[in-house]
This record gives C-alpha cells, sequence and structure tokens, in this order.
C-alpha cells in the first residue's frame, strides 16, 4: 500500500487516469438521472446546435437528440462490454494457456496450432465479419465474440506467464509431493502470476473499449435506438461541417476513456511487475 | 605516496530508493601501488561491486559520491563522462562476472576486441586486428584466428570470459578492476584462469584490483587484502598478515566458517556467523557488523574506527583481543566432536542404482547420465561432486522422482521406483525428500512458511489434527532455529539462510528416510553456509535419515560425506569412503578437482593441474574414456576408443582408468 | 542459411493449413447466416418455383461438404465466384483492383510509421526519464488510445474541413486510377500511421531501455567507447530485433484500421469492400475477402518471423559451442 503511494507520487498523470476512469464509471450509473434529456428525445427546434443552446449542454444531433444525454447513455454499453470482454477473455485465457503450457507436449502444440489458426484472422475483421453475419448485435453477443478475438492474445500471456514460473522449483516441490494438476496451477502457481495476469487484463479493456467502438463505427456494434459512441461518430461525419461537436464529442469520449485505461493499466503493471 | 596508481579517500556512495537513503560504500580509503595486486573480499551485498564501479565512474542515476578517487594523481570524481572515455578499457579495464552477458550477442568477437584497438590507440583496422590476435594468444586461446570470426554465443563460458581478459589488456592498461571474473565457472576452468591472469601480470605489469567473495581466489591473485563489510572497510593489510593474523572477528569468522583441507564431520562443528547481511541506512554510525558479532559491548559505536594494528595492517575494531567475553574465534577452528558417530552399515542398501541412464530431449538429444551404478547405505551421507553438466543433479532428481530414468533400475528399500512421482506410491513420496539449490524458489512465494511446511505432512502423512500440526510444525521451526514467529511469514520476508531453514524443516517434517540435497548451500554467502552445514549434520545425527548430498565445492562434499562420488560426464569416475577417495591414488580427474580447489592458507600453495579443453559434447552418444582428451594422464589412443575398466583398491573403493590396467 | 529455408518451408506448410482450416470455418459460419441467398439474388418479388430452380441451378441444395470442396477446388484455379449482390460480376474483376489500393494504402502507412516509431521510439529510449522521453511517451500513448476513426475525424476537420488541403472523402473518380488521384491517400494513411506508431514507439522504447541495461552495453561504455558509437554500434542492433516481431504482431491492427480507415473515407479498397459485401450479405464475396485478408496477414507475419530468424546471429548460427 505504502508502495503504491509512493508510485502513485512518481506519477501524478495515474492519479488524472483514474480521475478520468471514475468519471465515466460515475456518468454511467447516474448520468442518465442527471441529464434533462432522454438519449431518445428529439429537439425538433434545435437540431445540429452547438453547445449550450436550449440546454443542450453539448448541443444536438441531426434529428435533434441531446449529445450529451447520448453520450452518457452510451458510456453504459461500452463499459459492461469492454469491462464484461476483459475479464472473460482474461478468464478463458488463463484456463487455456496455463493448460497447454502446464501439461506440454501434443497439448500445447495442438493449443497452438488453434491460436494460430484464430489469429491468422485479424481480431477486428473477425469480430466485424462474425457479428455481421449474425446481426443485430447485443451485450451479450458482442462481449461473446470481442472474447473470443481476444482469447488468442490472453491465452498466450497466460501461457509465457506460466511457463517462466513451471520452471521454478516450488512447483517442482510440489510434484514430487504428489500434488495433483489442479493444485499445483491453480493453488501453487496461480497466486504467483496475478501481477502479469492483472496487467494484460487492463490492458485488455483498453483495446476493448477500441475494439467495441471500431465495431461500433462500422455499424455492427450495439444497434439503435441504443446510442453508441462509435456509430455516433460515422452517423453525424456528414454534418461534421456545420456541427463538428456532434462528431468530436463522442470521438472525445472515446479517446479519454481508452487513455485514461493505458495510463492506468502501465501504471499497473509499474506497481505489480516492476515491484522488485 | 605520489607513485600510487590508484588513491581512494572517504570515498562514500549512497543510493536511494524507495524506501530511503542507504549507503552502500561508507568512509572508504585505500591504495594501490604500481604493480601491486589488491584483493577486495566481503559478502554478497558488501558494496565490493559499487566500489569498483566508482572508481569507473560509473553509477546509477540515484548514487551520490563524495570523497576522492584519485588514479595517477588525477582526480576522476571531477572528471565529465567524456574525459573518462580516454580512462575507461585503455588505462583502467575492467572484466565482469558472467561473460556470456558482458560480450554483445550480435557482434562478431573479433569486432569487439579490435574496436577497442581502433578507439584508444587509433590503430588501423589491420593493425587493431594483429594486436586483437595477439592479446587472444597471449590468453592462451586456441585457433584465434578461427575466434574472431564467431559470434560470442558459439564458444564455451571459460572461452568468453578469456575473451573479455584478452579485451581489457589490449591497451596495456595500468589497472585491471575484476569483478568476481571466475564466479560463474568452474573450478578447473577458474584454476586455469586465474593462472593466466597472474602470467599476465608478470608480462605486462599491471595493478590489479580483484573482487571476489572466495577466501581462495583472493589468496591466489593477491598480495594485499581488503576485507568489507557493509559498505565499510572493516580490516585491511598484506596477505599473509590477514590470512594469519585476522584481527576482525568478521575477518576471523570469514576465513574460519568456510570447510576446508581436512575439515571433517566427525571432528570439527563449523564456525558461524549469526544472523545476514542488512543493508544499511544512511544515517546509521559505529560498526556496520555490531549485530552478528559476538564481543560487541557499549564502547562499539564511540570507539569505532579504522587503526592500524600491525605494519600496513589495518583493522576497525578494539575489541578484537578482548578477554571479558571467551573467544571462540581464537582457535581458527574449534574441534567440537560430534557427541554420537553412526555407525556405517554398509551391508545394507537403502538405495540400489543400477545402470542409470537420462537422455534428455527428442531431435536434439542431450546425454545427461550415461550409465552408473551406485549403493546408498542407511544412515549414511553419499556425497556426489563434479562440475556443471556432469549429469549429478540429473541424478538427484532422478531419484526424487522429478525424471524418469532412460534406462536401468533405482531400487529402494526393496521396491523399483524408477518411475515418475505421477506413479509413486505415497510412501515412496514421503521416504524420499529433496531439498534444492536456491531456497527463494523452491519455497512458494505467495504461502506463509506454515503452510509451505503443512502441506507435505496433510498429503504424505496424513496428519490432518490442525493444532497437532502446527505444534509439530513449530516443533520443526525450533530444530532449525527459527522461532514461532516465522509462521506466518512469507519467504520474501526471509533471509537466504533462513528460507533454507525452512526448506529443511519442510522436508524432515515427515521423517524420510532419505533425503537429496541437491547444492543446498551454493546460493548462500560463505557464513550462511556454514550454519546451514552444521545444522544439516547434527539433523542428520539425529533423525538418522540418509543424504545424497550433491555439491561442485569439494570441501563442503569432504567435510559431510561418509561416502564420495566423483561424476564426470554422467559416469561415475570414482567411489569410495570419503577418506579413500580424498588420498592417493586418484583418478586423475579427481586429482585435477583436488589441485584446483582454492587454498586458504597462503603458506600452502600446490601446483594447479591445468586441464584444458571442453566436456564431451553431450548431444553425441559418448564412447571411450569421458575425460580422455583432457586427461593429463592420459596412456594413449585406447582412452578415446574404449571405456575404462574398473579399477578396485578396496572392498568400497573403485574407480574407472586405463592407467592401473595398463600397468598390470 | 540452411536454417532459413528450412523455417519458410515450415512456416509455408502450416500457413496451408491454416488456411484450408479457416476457410472452412468460415465457410460454415456464412451457412448460418440468416436469409437465403437465391432469394436475395431474385429479390422479394420473386415466386417460390424460379427460387426453387435457382437453388437447383447452383446447386445450393447440395450437401455443405460438396459446396466448400466445390468452393475451394475454385479457389485453387482462381476462380473466386460471382457476386451475389452486384447480379453475379465476377468478383476476380472488382476485387484486385481493390485490394491493389488497399496495399498502395498499407505501404504508405507502413513507410511513414515504420521510420517514425523507430527513430522516436529509440530517441525516448536512450533519454529515458528526461523531458524528450516523457512527451515522446505520452504523444505515443496518446495516438495509440485513439481508435482510428477517431484520429481520422480529427484529421479530417483539421486539414479536410477547417485548411481544405485534403478531400473529406477518398473517392477516385470514374474512369481515372488511384495514382492519378494520391492525394485521397494522404489522411487515411496519417490515421493508421497514428496508432500504429503509438504502439511501435513504445515497443521499442522499452526494448532500448532493456538493452541500454544490460551489461554488454554496460561493458561497451567501461570499455571507453563513445555513447553514440555505444548506441549505434553495440545497443541498436539489438533493440531493433524485437521491434521486427513486434511489428509483425501489430500487422492484424494494421488491417482491422485498414478497414476502419477505408469506411471513414470511403476509400475504395479491400476492407471498404468486404464492409459492404458484410451489409448486403454478399456471401461469395465475403468469402473472398476473408479468405484474401487472411493470406496476406499470414505472409506478412511470415515474412518479419523470417526475417528475425535471418537477422539474429544466435539462431541463424545455432548450436552452441566450438
Amino acid at each position: 500500500m505504502k508502495y503504491v503511494l509512493y508510485q502513485l507520487k512518481k506519477h501524478p498523470l495515474a492519479i488524472v487516469g483514474i480521475i478520468i476512469i471514475l468519471f465515466w464509471l460515475i456518468a454511467a450509473f447516474f448520468g442518465p438521472s442527471l441529464v434533462p434529456f432522454t438519449h431518445t428525445q428529439m429537439d425538433s427546434e434545435h437540431q445540429m446546435v452547438g453547445p449550450g443552446t436550449n440546454g443542450h449542454i453539448l448541443g444536438t444531433d441531426s434529428l435533434g437528440r441531446d449529445l450529451l444525454a447520448r453520450i452518457v447513455y452510451g458510456s453504459r454499453s461500452i463499459l459492461t462490454v469492454a469491462l464484461m470482454t476483459s475479464i472473460v477473455s482474461t478468464i478463458v485465457g488463463v484456463l487455456l494457456g496455463f493448460s497447454a503450457g502446464y501439461f506440454g507436449g501434443r497439448i500445447d502444440a495442438a493449443f497452438l496450432r488453434s491460436m494460430d489458426i484464430l489469429m491468422a484472422i485479424p481480431p477486428l475483421v473477425l469480430s466485424m465479419v462474425v457479428l455481421g453475419i449474425l446481426g443485430d448485435s447485443s451485450i451479450l453477443s458482442l462481449t461473446l465474440i470481442v472474447s473470443i478475438a481476444f482469447v488468442p492474445a490472453t491465452a498466450r500471456v497466460s501461457r509465457g506467464v506460466l511457463l517462466t514460473e513451471k520452471s521454478q522449483e516450488y512447483v517442482s516441490a510440489a510434484r514430487i509431493r504428489g500434488e495433483n494438476h489442479l493444485y499445483i496451477m491453480f493453488v501453487e502457481i496461480l497466486p504467483n502470476t496475478t501481477g502479469p495476469i492483472i496487467v494484460e487484463a487492463t490492458a485488455r479493456f483498453a483495446y476493448s473499449i477500441m475494439m467495441v467502438a471500431s465495431l461500433g463505427f462500422l455499424g455492427v456494434g450495439m444497434q439503435p435506438p441504443t446510442p453508441d459512441w462509435g456509430m455516433m461518430v460515422i452517423e453525424n461525419k456528414p454534418i461534421i461541417a456545420q456541427a463538428p461537436g456532434a462528431v468530436l464529442f463522442p470521438a472525445l469520449a472515446i479517446a479519454s476513456l481508452v487513455i485514461a485505461i493505458s495510463i492506468f493499466s502501465d501504471f499497473v503493471s509499474k506497481v505489480l511487475i516492476h515491484e522488485r | 605516496m605520489n607513485d600510487n596508481i590508484l588513491d581512494i579517500n572517504h570515498l562514500q556512495v549512497r543510493f536511494e530508493t524507495f524506501d530511503g537513503v542507504f549507503s552502500a560504500v561508507n568512509d572508504v580509503s585505500l591504495s594501490l601501488g604500481h604493480n601491486e595486486s589488491i584483493g577486495i573480499i566481503g559478502e554478497s551485498g558488501c558494496g565490493k561491486s559499487t566500489l569498483s564501479f566508482a572508481v569507473m565512474k560509473y553509477l546509477a542515476n540515484n548514487a551520490s559520491v563524495d570523497g576522492s578517487i584519485r588514479f595517477k594523481g588525477e582526480e576522476l570524481l571531477e572528471k565529465s563522462e567524456k574525459e573518462m572515455e580516454a580512462f575507461r578499457g585503455n588505462r583502467i579495464a575492467m572484466v565482469f562476472q558472467n561473460p556470456y552477458s558482458s560480450l554483445n550477442p550480435a557482434l562478431t568477437i573479433g569486432f569487439q576486441l579490435d574496436e577497442v584497438g581502433i578507439h584508444h590507440q587509433k590503430l588501423s583496422k589491420q593493425k587493431a586486428r594483429h594486436a586483437t590476435l595477439e592479446a587472444l594468444g597471449m590468453m592462451n586461446i586456441g585457433d584465434p584466428q578461427g575466434i574472431v570470426r564467431r559470434y560470442p554465443h558459439q564458444v564455451s563460458g571459460g572461452i568468453q570470459q578469456r575473451i573479455c581478459i584478452a579485451m581489457a589488456i589490449l591497451c596495456r592498461p595500468d589497472l585491471m578492476i575484476l569483478d568476481e571474473p571466475t564466479t560463474a565457472l568452474d573450478v578447473t576452468t577458474e584454476a586455469v584462469i586465474l593462472d593466466s591472469i597472474k602470467e599476465l601480470r608478470a608480462k605486462l605489469s599491471m595493478s590489479l584490483m580483484y573482487i571476489s567473495h572466495d577466501m581462495g581466489v583472493i589468496n591466489k591473485v593477491a598480495e594485499h587484502v581488503v576485507v568489507m563489510y557493509n559498505g565499510e572497510i572493516v580490516e585491511r593489510g598484506p596477505k599473509n598478515q590477514i590470512f594469519e593474523n585476522p584481527t576482525h572477528p568478521y575477518t576471523r569468522s570469514l576465513i574460519n566458517c568456510m570447510p576446508r583441507g581436512g575439515v571433517v564431520k566427525e571432528n570439527t562443528k563449523l564456525n558461524t556467523i549469526p544472523g545476514y547481511v542488512r543493508r544499511r541506512g544512511a544515517l546509521e554510525s559505529g560498526c556496520p557488523f555490531v549485530d552478528r558479532c559476538e564481543k560487541r559491548n557499549d564502547t562499539c559505536e564511540s570507539k569505532y574506527g579504522i587503526r592500524e594494528v600491525g605494519e600496513r595492517h589495518f583493522a576497525a575494531c578494539d575489541r578484537a583481543y578482548a578477554t571479558d567475553v571467551p573467544d571462540i574465534l581464537k582457535e581458527k577452528l574449534i574441534p567440537r566432536p560430534r557427541t554420537t558417530s553412526l555407525a556405517l552399515n554398509s551391508h545394507k542398501e537403502l538405495l540400489k542404482i543400477e545402470n542409470l541412464h537420462k537422455v534428455y530431449g527428442a531431435r536434439r538429444k542431450v546425454y545427461a547420465v550415461n550409465g552408473i551404478d551406485v549403493t546408498v547405505h542407511p544412515e549414511s551421507v553419499i556425497g556426489v561432486v563434479g562440475e556443471s553438466g556432469c549429469g549429478k543433479s540429473t541424478t538427484g532428481h532422478m531419484v526424487s522422482g522429478l525424471y524418469k530414468p532412460t534406462k536401468g533400475t533405482i531400487m529402494f528399500n526393496g521396491t523399483d521406483i524408477s518411475i515418475a512421482w505421477n506413479k509413486r506410491s505415497k510412501d515412496t513420496l514421503k521416504k524420499i525428500q529433496l531439498i534444492f539449490q536456491n531456497p527463494g524458489r523452491s519455497l512458494n512465494p505467495s504461502h506463509t512458511v506454515e503452510q509451505i511446511i503443512a502441506r507435505p505432512m496433510k498429503r504424505l502423512a496424513n496428519m490432518h489434527n490442525a493444532t497437532e500440526r502446527r505444534q509439530r510444525i513449530v516443533d520443526m521451526l525450533k530444530k532449525v532455529d527459527l522461532g514461532k514467529e516465522y509462521l506466518e511469514k512469507k519467504p520474501k520476508q526471509l533471509s537466504g539462510g533462513e528460507q533454507q531453514r525452512v526448506a529443511i524443516a519442510r522436508a524432515l517434517s515427515i521423517s524420510p528416510d532419505l533425503i537429496v540435497c541437491d547444492e543446498p548451500t551454493s546460493a548462500l554467502d560463505v557464513s550462511v553456509q556454514a550454519s546451514v552445514l552444521n545444522l544439516l549434520n547434527d539433523l542428520q545425527l539425529e533423525t538418522h535419515a540418509a543424504y545424497m548430498f550433491i555439491s561442485h565445492d569439494l570441501n563442503v562434499i569432504n567435510y559431510l560425506s561418509d561416502y564420495i562420488m566423483v561424476m564426470y560426464a554422467g559416469k561415475i569416475c570414482e567411489y569410495g569412503k570419503r577418506d579413500e577417495v580424498m588420498a592417493p591414488p586418484f583418478h586423475p580427474y579427481t586429482e585435477a578437482l583436488l589441485s584446483a580447489m582454492p587454498e586458504v592458507d597462503p603458506t600452502k600453495q600446490k601446483k594447479v593441474i591445468e586441464i584444458t579443453g571442453q566436456l564431451p559434447d553431450p548431444a553425441k552418444k559418448p564412447k571411450g574414456c569421458p575425460f580422455a582428451g583432457r586427461c593429463h594422464k592420459q596412456v594413449g589412443e585406447i582412452c578415446e576408443r574404449e571405456y575404462p575398466p574398473m579399477v578396485r583398491l578396496s572392498d568400497t573403493h573403485y574407480y574407472h582408468c586405463h592407467i592401473k590396467a595398463m600397468v598390470e | 542459411m540452411n536454417r532459413t529455408a528450412s523455417i519458410i518451408i515450415r512456416r509455408l506448410g502450416s500457413l496451408l493449413a491454416t488456411l484450408v482450416i479457416m476457410s472452412f470455418i468460415i465457410f460454415m459460419l456464412v451457412e448460418i447466416m440468416p436469409g437465403d441467398v437465391a432469394q436475395m439474388i431474385l429479390g422479394q418479388s420473386a415466386t417460390e418455383e424460379a427460387v426453387t430452380a435457382l437453388r437447383e441451378a447452383r446447386g445450393l441444395n447440395d450437401p455443405v461438404l460438396q459446396r466448400y470442396g466445390r468452393w475451394i477446388a475454385g479457389v485453387v484455379v482462381g476462380d473466386l465466384g460471382d457476386s451475389v449482390y452486384m447480379q453475379g460480376v465476377a468478383i476476380n474483376s472488382i476485387l484486385w483492383r481493390r485490394v491493389g489500393h488497399s496495399m498502395v494504402l498499407a505501404l504508405t502507412a507502413f513507410l511513414m510509421f515504420v521510420p517514425l516509431s523507430i527513430f522516436f521510439g529509440v530517441l525516448a529510449g536512450v533519454k529515458e526519464k528526461k523531458p524528450t522521453d516523457s512527451i515522446v511517451s505520452f504523444f505515443g500513448l496518446a495516438t495509440m488510445a485513439l481508435p482510428e476513426f477517431v484520429s481520422g475525424v480529427i484529421l479530417i476537420s483539421v486539414f479536410a474541413v477547417q485548411l481544405n488541403w485534403f478531400p473529406i472523402v477518398s473517392v477516385i473518380p470514374i474512369g481515372e486510377s488511384l495514382f492519378q488521384n494520391l492525394n485521397i491517400v494522404v489522411l487515411p494513411a496519417l490515421s493508421i500511421t497514428m496508432v500504429m506508431f503509438g504502439y511501435i514507439s513504445r515497443m521499442q522504447r522499452s526494448s532500448m531501455i532493456q538493452v541500454m541495461n544490460s551489461d554488454y552495453v554496460r561493458a561497451a561504455i567501461l570499455k571507453g567507447m563513445p555513447r553514440k558509437y555505444v548506441i549505434f554500434r553495440h545497443a541498436l542492433k539489438n533493440a531493433l530485433l524485437p521491434t521486427i516481431t513486434i511489428i509483425g504482431m501489430n500487422m492484424g491492427w494494421l488491417f482491422g484500421g485498414l478497414v476502419v480507415v477505408e469506411t471513414l473515407f470511403g476509400f475504395p479498397g479491400m476492407g471498404s469492400l468486404l464492409m459492404t459485401a458484410i451489409k448486403t450479405r454478399d456471401v461469395p464475396l465475403i468469402e473472398a475477402c476473408v479468405l484474401l485478408i487472411t493470406v496476406i496477414y499470414s505472409l506478412s507475419t511470415m515474412v518479419t518471423d523470417i526475417m528475425y530468424s535471418y537477422l539474429n546471429p544466435r539462431i541463424r548460427f545455432q548450436g552452441g559451442q566450438r
């Protein structure tokens, strides 16, 4: 704990990152009830207005919908999906990577082979094609598919950290004590790998936000009427000259969140991995 | 006075870390004359490397330096980074501990040597290459023309270090600093390198600063000795003075805690230093050794300071000869006979190994163990000695079940256990325990000491009653000299010695019949090593467990073993009772190994048998005598062609060699 | 040399296996896609009989494996089939031109971000913890965190809307080629460059720092070699090796970025074609695009792997001692 405070003092940027993350979490929880408009309400009097007109703090889009309400409401889906994705892909990655690395031999070869196949398509292209084919994305399908696209990466990282730990002598000691595989993997090894795994999970969180936003932008993310940050950018792009805010504010929302999480992830890795 | 190559005055190096400021080098003054050789000795963390990097003016950004370092009268601490370039590698050269990582993996060896001459002496490429070849020749490296075209990973560790030394002498420096240059190498390689360093000094007449934790190595290369403890010089003076009349309690314990020639467990208990090296805060004053010293009293802090105790001999302790406390360090070695001596039942067999083989890998094969036969008797200690790559650890690991033998049988108490851990019965697993080399890695860092010791008791000894178990753990901790307060600690909170004690407690907690000790003391400082050896010795008398003690250190093996087995390239060279193996006639390899062991007594200088060449390629199926080609007593072609027959010298003593057979 | 050759052959073999399995998975996925291809071709007003007839004629009622076999046989001889949405136009006639455009875009971006990120990464690594490092590192973090479409939008609003230097959309007028309209490449390439710059410069920085703290760099400094010389002759070669792998690993993001950027700018490339294919549920076109992306992507990671093993003397001259 003392060490965390020491590091925080040395890296004031991390505090900014944490504050931004907290801001978005609070916005997602309470935001919609604080904004005087709903995300679907159309103010036909004020379309494409700039910030501050008629109580529209950030202005409106081409249909007169309040941008702040849409951004705040949109933070819910993106945060939920990204958080769940980073958790799911990390857990699945740990399970797969640990089993492959631990047992080695043919199991490991089969694992590497299948990950190679999954990785032969860039993750964004993979999710986009699958979501596009399935159509009608929901929080569940988005989480599931983005997680699958991320599993090769998380599984490889987990396999890597397991392999470094596996060579440690406490694992040998556990073996010649006749411990079973599950005990060795999860009671002996897992507690010593939490550092790199947590770092990977926070980094995944940032990637997930980027990925979900990009998918929304490509039109295969959350479907209307649910507002989606990525989609707001593309649907308002035609009016960029008249109402730049309609494009820039959601873009800024994405940027601030991803940058904040990246800074946070950097900080976590400094604290957890370079601890000694 | 001013002919000195190096004058260090009141040097102070402090590091600022998150725990606060601590001092790595504190008020160090020393001088080094022309063509003089000084040895700096101390345990890990005593600031000896920091001192050498301070001379090079190469320290991390969080370091602050005070005092003065004069090299041939020039103040180095005032020099800019640019000005230092003219000194480094040119007037002052340095050789590091790990030759493999000190050479750039992406550049050829020739390039890395040439650039020194090109740079400092403005030589042309051809002339630089010429100088390179000459330097390599001086270090007795065969085929220098071929070596220069290679990359560092293509030559062995011993050659790499010789290349590093050749690089250091390219510009004929005035001062050469060697920072533990042979610590990572085998003793026989070490002996050869130490010899060539001596030769170089005779040829090039340069001053030497040699840093080591090993008294024996210092004895070979230095004329003056500086003993450092926790960043301070506690004693310095001419070598003979220091070795024969050590004044400071730390020096005395350091010299006396090592098991060495002639010291065996039956008649001697090793000296030890309680505690371990603590990092010292910048504001602490007084004697750094005070918390581990048996002679400490109230005046230690107030009267602290270095003073002359003999000709050119200085020490920082005025209580060295105090008589108010019994001086257990007065004698060099205190005989403390073991209370009981176990009768050796040489007819009973606890472990019987027959024709044991281990081949690693499928496509690229590594022949690690190539057919060994040996018997371990109950309640006895068998010492397995050999250099890295001789298969001694692999043998121990097969016995303890980490690996399955490729061929051959291991019988334990009449049951065949030539199978891996996952096929062994609970009882076998309980009866054979393994203690690892590196205690920091063999204890799970996220478990507490109690969990660590309790687990084998739960699993293998069916001790499910928690209070009973805890009582037994506390008893076990007490046996290894650790208190109850250790139960809740995690390995990272313990020192290396304490960690190894916990590992020993874990192994003994379920009363095994055989404990395989795989280099249990080689990761520890010498002062800690002694206490662990004492402990292992005492516990063996108490528990009557047999030990299979694996080590590269013949002195340690000699101290602790009843039987000794010498291994080379996966084969047994020689086997017998301790005194039989340690006295002539020897197998040539045993003889070379014995001669290479550094001696601490400066009056005893022995002739080193230099063995050149390298271990046989482990990727090839062995043929003939494995030691052929390097052996100083090779009888002829037969050595390379045929595996030597067993030469039996007594019921218990034999070796494999052609020599005896030829004579008869 | 021999080693490198054997690596190439092994990798090519595994690439082939990957492609076969991959294409099969894609084929199966498309199978479960809702909607009937025949219906789609004929439109909603078509009669039941017409649809059935077309299904029969196109062999859509055959078992999956048989259809997969037919498709893959076509692919092997270079026939990627016909587009459904564009009324039976041969895919070959539209795809390759688009691929060419995408390659030009990707290559432009590549030529920008590789030297830039290596240069600034090395600079930041050498000046660790100095202001230069902080600026480069923060800039890298910021650009890395901006998805292509966000940086793209920013670029558009600055350079296209405000300054009017480049077009808002990247359209090639009919009858002209991309090379007559090279200005449309600039903004898309820039937004890809930004993301990639973030990733690679950060990686380059940390590998440079690692190398600068290595024993052999310390040894070189203590040999009295000047700092610049140490950086260029000793450190750089070792610090660049991992970067090759990093670039290979990030090719995936580059390809994903292509799709996003092409969609944002309306750039006539492979990515926007795939996007259109998905939106119009044009099955054969989706399959062809994904297959091609997989091939190009796998080949590019393979090239980086081979380069790595060729440039690394530890792999090139394997077999340790003597």
